[in-house]
């Protein structure tokens, strides 16, 4: 570490300022909006913590919403991690094909959640489907998928995967090319094998991409609602109604800044908690 | 190096593939249903034939549409010239203040940590009004800086240039400092070529973070001048309708630039980093 | 001196002229090809006013509005609105009152249930723009097929819901036995909407709404209500004539336009979308009713609004005439397609119009319609209700979901007493 206080505010103002002007004042002021509840007239009233101890006591939606998110997120988050990082291990090599299939895994990323949303709607229609064709031709029964209240939320979940991983893969693959080569020819010379490599070596050297890549990824899940707003409307039944989708009804729908604010600050402290878990759990403990 | 045709590389192959599957066959229905006459949207989805992934008939008509009717060619143009901009303004800042949160001891370094860190934990609706009041009031609005500025402080490409540097040993930089080279030419000579595949990484996020806006340049831009790609394919679904050619041809068409940026930069994923001083 | 002042008279004339005026106008997305002409037009017969018109896509449109207008600037100085907000807007001012604008005379030339809806609390407040109505089409080929003889198009025909399911019944086929049926009955086309399935309700008798706007309670869980709202869901859980999971009215369209549902509970635009499928034979058979109740249907669509802070007013209001007058409506129905507000483009397009689909609806416009209840709270409610029907497709109870609705919806709508 070094000392050099002048020159390391100068690097850091830039985006300080940016950072101030573009999001810390307009959270500041969604969070101010959380403790006011606002009449239809205009009248702003300061109301302290009633927005919060109405979503904590009184509101039944808000709790069943608390449960799906967290359904979600412990099931999307290490799933995308799991896929990304055995894509970009399969990928790693400079076999002649990897620069194809980097790009077949990439191309999902570039079409925005809400298109990818409406072509898994269409793709996963409960009758005429593309998934359901093909489950006709291998004999098996045609799902209901987004129409069933046991297999909407999965189909989410395969949604999240399919238009994330890629993007993912792409850090891990960043983070991959930073172990020098060097560290693998030691390892065989002494006699190591390809599992060994793998676990005692590749994984723990990624840890630092993998706390990035967790923490990133657990913030994007958590404030997900696109494919809720646009196929499912928090249904059938509730069981997609995601956090945030809840608070952007609450916003733009229910013009109720009070508690769209209330539930976007509760996200907030429910990632902050998980991502310095997260944190510490993948603390680098390596040098090479 | 030859690389020999093994049982694994053949195992790789074969799982590689049936990923593949899983990812290219919905995207290749969408393009082949953008290479159809505008029709029915099933038709070919079920029952499954050939002619689902492989159209009888041929027709570029749906993007002749929307580039020349739709104008979707200059909504490209402007999400590239916005992207780029991002892109080009948010690595020089998110690489100077990774610098700074990896490599100096000093008052507040915690509390901007914590600021970048939560910059990026905050859904963008629950901003979006006073971010628009403020941008109004600043006299950005209906301006390209109004849709490039906000997205050039990014926590995420901070954070990640932060994790970057912190792997740079400091003898390098100590050896450096001994020679007399000012913080700005560390920065810029030995540091910023060293992260290569971190500023790839920063390149491809930012620019599809711009690339995907859709909501904010509703909102911050007015004209019909500055209209984005995701804001011209979104247009295809309305109230009444949805024209689903027109839909999957601005999808496909609208995806191939940010592919074109990563192809481009996949070589810098290739990039080993041998010999470049990292070595104990 | 009187030569000096009309020189400068002259110079200041000639300057309000050539400074254009900038209207900013928030539309819905709708092709830039269909709404450009309309814009050339105007701004070639209105020299001094120029259109920077942004077009938003559906499903971005009501958040961009409520952003827009709730910064509290002077712009958007003219904007699209959903007929059933324009309560929500005028409770909270953002739409400029009208009535110094509008004569009796001008507003007689819409009908009169969109006046309706674009008036609150006394005062005229959106212009109507669009309107629409509803009905049951059903496809030849398949009545045919399996023998059922056509419904009746006639109004005097109008079939009651028991005679629907019966047809539906009939017209359901699994045609490989694996439980999933090839041909649906009858699929509706807004599979969840109240603004289609409250004219079910209606035609029991029940209300909706107090009359107030602001109480559900005793509304949407009266018995007849709820019997409604029951019949609904048997036609997904009991009788299995209707597919769920529509989530996209267009997905409707696609199951019936490629002939795999017999009917269509859908809206008047259809007769313009469904010509896509071409080898399509449809009909259309009126709105159903419930027998001993009363035929009601569905109407109402776009108005437009001007903002209360534009400092253009006056081109606004030129502008907001031009858009809805008899001229430009007509050119947008040919463009677009969606059904005109004002009874004179109909009788102007004869060779449009007179077929009898079209004469259908205009009979039930001008007979049957009821427009969506007037509340500031609309948005709310109807998202609510729209989650409620949802379930009750889905299979929940409906009195339960019913009442956990109202208790929900009600707590909503104090906050705008």
């Amino acid at each position: 570490m070094f000392k050099s206080r002048g020159a390391a505010w100068l690097f850091v103002l830039p985006a300080l300022i940016l950072l101030l002007l573009f999001k810390v004042w307009p959270i500041g002021v969604s969070f101010f909006e959380s403790v006011m509840q606002t009449s239809f007239s205009g009248r702003r009233s300061f109301v302290g913590f009633e927005n919060y101890s109405y979503l904590f006591k009184h509101d039944p939606t808000f709790w069943n919403s608390v449960k799906v998110t967290f359904f979600y997120s412990i099931l999307v988050n290490p799933l995308i991690i799991i896929v990304s990082l055995t894509m970009a291990l399969l990928l790693n090599g400079g076999h002649a094909f990897t620069k194809f299939f980097r790009t077949v895994f990439f191309l999902p990323t570039a079409i925005s959640f809400s298109v990818v949303a409406v072509i898994f709607a269409v793709v996963l229609d409960p009758y005429y489907g593309l998934a359901n064709s093909f489950l006709k031709l291998l004999g098996l029964p045609g799902q209901p998928f987004f129409g069933s209240q046991d297999q909407a939320l999965w189909c989410i979940i395969w949604l999240s995967v399919w238009r994330s991983a890629g993007y993912w893969m792409m850090y891990y693959l960043a983070g991959l090319q930073n172990i020098p080569k060097t560290i693998y020819e030691a390892a065989e010379i002494d006699g190591a094998n390809g599992f060994q490599r793998l676990f005692k070596l590749t994984l723990p050297l990624l840890t630092r991409t993998t706390s990035f890549v967790l923490v990133s990824n657990t913030a994007f899940n958590f404030l997900m609602f696109a494919p809720v707003y646009i196929i499912t409307r928090g249904g059938p039944r509730g069981s997609t109604n995601l956090l945030m989708y809840e608070s952007y009804t609450s916003a733009f729908v229910n013009s109720d800044m009070g508690r769209a604010s209330a539930i976007t600050s509760i996200l907030l402290a429910i990632i902050l908690v998980f991502s310095f878990i997260e944190l510490k759990i993948t603390k680098a403990k390596f040098e090479y | 190096m030859k690389k020999p045709v093994t049982i694994k590389n053949i195992l790789i192959f074969a799982i590689l593939t049936l990923t593949s599957a899983f990812f290219l066959i919905p995207l290749a229905w969408v393009l082949a249903s953008s290479l159809r006459p505008a029709g029915s949207l099933y038709e070919y989805a079920n029952p499954l034939t050939w002619k689902t992934f492989f159209p009888a008939n041929i027709t570029l008509e749906n993007y002749r549409k929307i580039f020349v009717d739709l104008l979707f060619g200059r909504a490209i143009l402007n999400s590239l010239f916005v992207s780029i901009s991002t892109v080009f303004f948010g690595v020089l800042v998110s690489s100077m203040a990774g610098f700074a949160l990896a490599k100096f001891r000093f008052r507040g370094r915690q509390l901007i940590f914590v600021i970048v860190l939560v910059t990026f934990m905050v859904p963008f609706e629950s901003i979006v009004i006073p971010l628009y009041v403020l941008v109004r009031g600043i006299g950005l609005e209906n301006s390209y800086a109004a849709l490039i500025l906000p997205g050039v402080g990014n926590g995420l490409g901070i954070f990640l240039f932060k994790q970057f540097f912190e792997e740079v040993p400091n003898e390098l930089l100590e050896a450096a400092r001994m020679d007399r080279a000012s913080w700005f030419r560390i920065y810029a000579q030995i540091l910023l070529p060293l992260c290569m595949p971190a500023i790839a990484t920063v390149v491809v996020m930012t620019f599809m973070f711009q690339w995907n806006s859709l909501f904010w340049p509703l909102v911050a831009t007015h004209s019909s001048r500055f209209e984005v790609v995701q804001v011209a394919v979104a247009a295809n679904r309305m109230s009444e309708d949805t024209s689903w050619a027109n839909l999957f041809s601005a999808a496909i068409a609208g995806s191939l630039p940010p592919v074109v940026v990563f192809l481009f930069l996949q070589k810098y994923f290739i990039q080993g980093i041998s010999g470049t001083g990292l070595k104990t | 001196m009187k030569r000096f002042i009309v020189v400068l008279l002259v110079l200041f004339l000639a300057v309000g002229m050539t400074t254009a005026q900038n209207l900013e106008v928030l539309w819905m997305g709708w092709p830039k090809d269909q709404v450009m002409p309309l814009i050339n037009e105007f701004q070639a017969k209105n020299p001094g006013i120029k259109i920077d018109i942004q077009l938003i896509p559906f499903g971005q449109l009501f958040q961009t509005i409520e952003v827009r207008l709730a910064s509290g600037g002077g712009t958007p100085d003219v904007y699209i609105v959903d007929g059933p907000n324009t309560a929500s807007y005028a409770a909270r001012k953002y739409l400029l009152p009208l009535d110094e604008y509008f004569s009796p005379a001008e507003k007689n030339a819409w009908f009169k249930s969109s006046i309706k809806t674009g008036t609150y609390n006394g005062q005229f407040v959106s212009v109507p723009y669009g309107t629409s109505s509803a009905g049951l089409f059903f496809n030849k080929a398949i009545f045919e097929k399996y023998g059922v003889p056509f419904p009746s198009e006639k109004i005097s025909g109008r079939m009651t819901w028991e005679e629907v399911v019966d047809l539906a019944k009939k017209l359901t086929i699994d045609i490989d036995k694996d439980g999933k049926p090839e041909i649906w009955g009858i699929c509706i086309e807004q599979i969840d909407r109240p603004y289609l399935l409250f004219p079910l309700m209606q035609s029991l008798g029940a209300e909706v709404l107090s009359p107030d706007g602001f109480e559900t309670k005793g509304y949407i869980t009266s018995d007849k209500f709820v019997r409604a709202a029951s019949f609904y869901g048997k036609l997904f859980n009991e009788w299995k004539v209707s597919p769920q999971g529509i989530n996209d009215s267009a997905i409707a369209r696609e199951y019936f336009g490629t002939g795999k549902a017999a009917m269509m509970l859908g809206n008047e635009w259809n007769i313009a979308r469904l010509s896509k499928f071409t080898n399509l034979q449809y009909g259309l058979a009126p709105f159903p009713y419930f027998a001993g109740g009363v035929p009601v249907t569905p109407t109402g669509s776009w108005h437009v609004g001007i903002n209360p802070k534009t400092a253009n007013k006056e081109a606004a209001i030129a502008f907001v005439k031009y858009m809805t007058g008899k001229d430009a409506v007509m050119k947008w129905y040919k463009l677009n397609g969606i059904a005109p507000a004002r009874p004179d483009v109909y009788a102007a397009l004869p060779a449009d119009f007179s077929n009898p689909m079209w004469q259908l609806f205009l009979h039930e416009m001008n007979n049957t319609a009821v427009a969506r209840p007037d509340t500031p709270g609309y948005s709310q409610y109807e998202l609510i209700l729209r989650e409620t029907f949802n379930a009750i497709h889905y299979g929940a109870d409906p009195k339960k979901s019913l009442e956990d609705a109202a208790a929900r919806i009600d707590r909503e709508l104090k906050r705008f007493k």
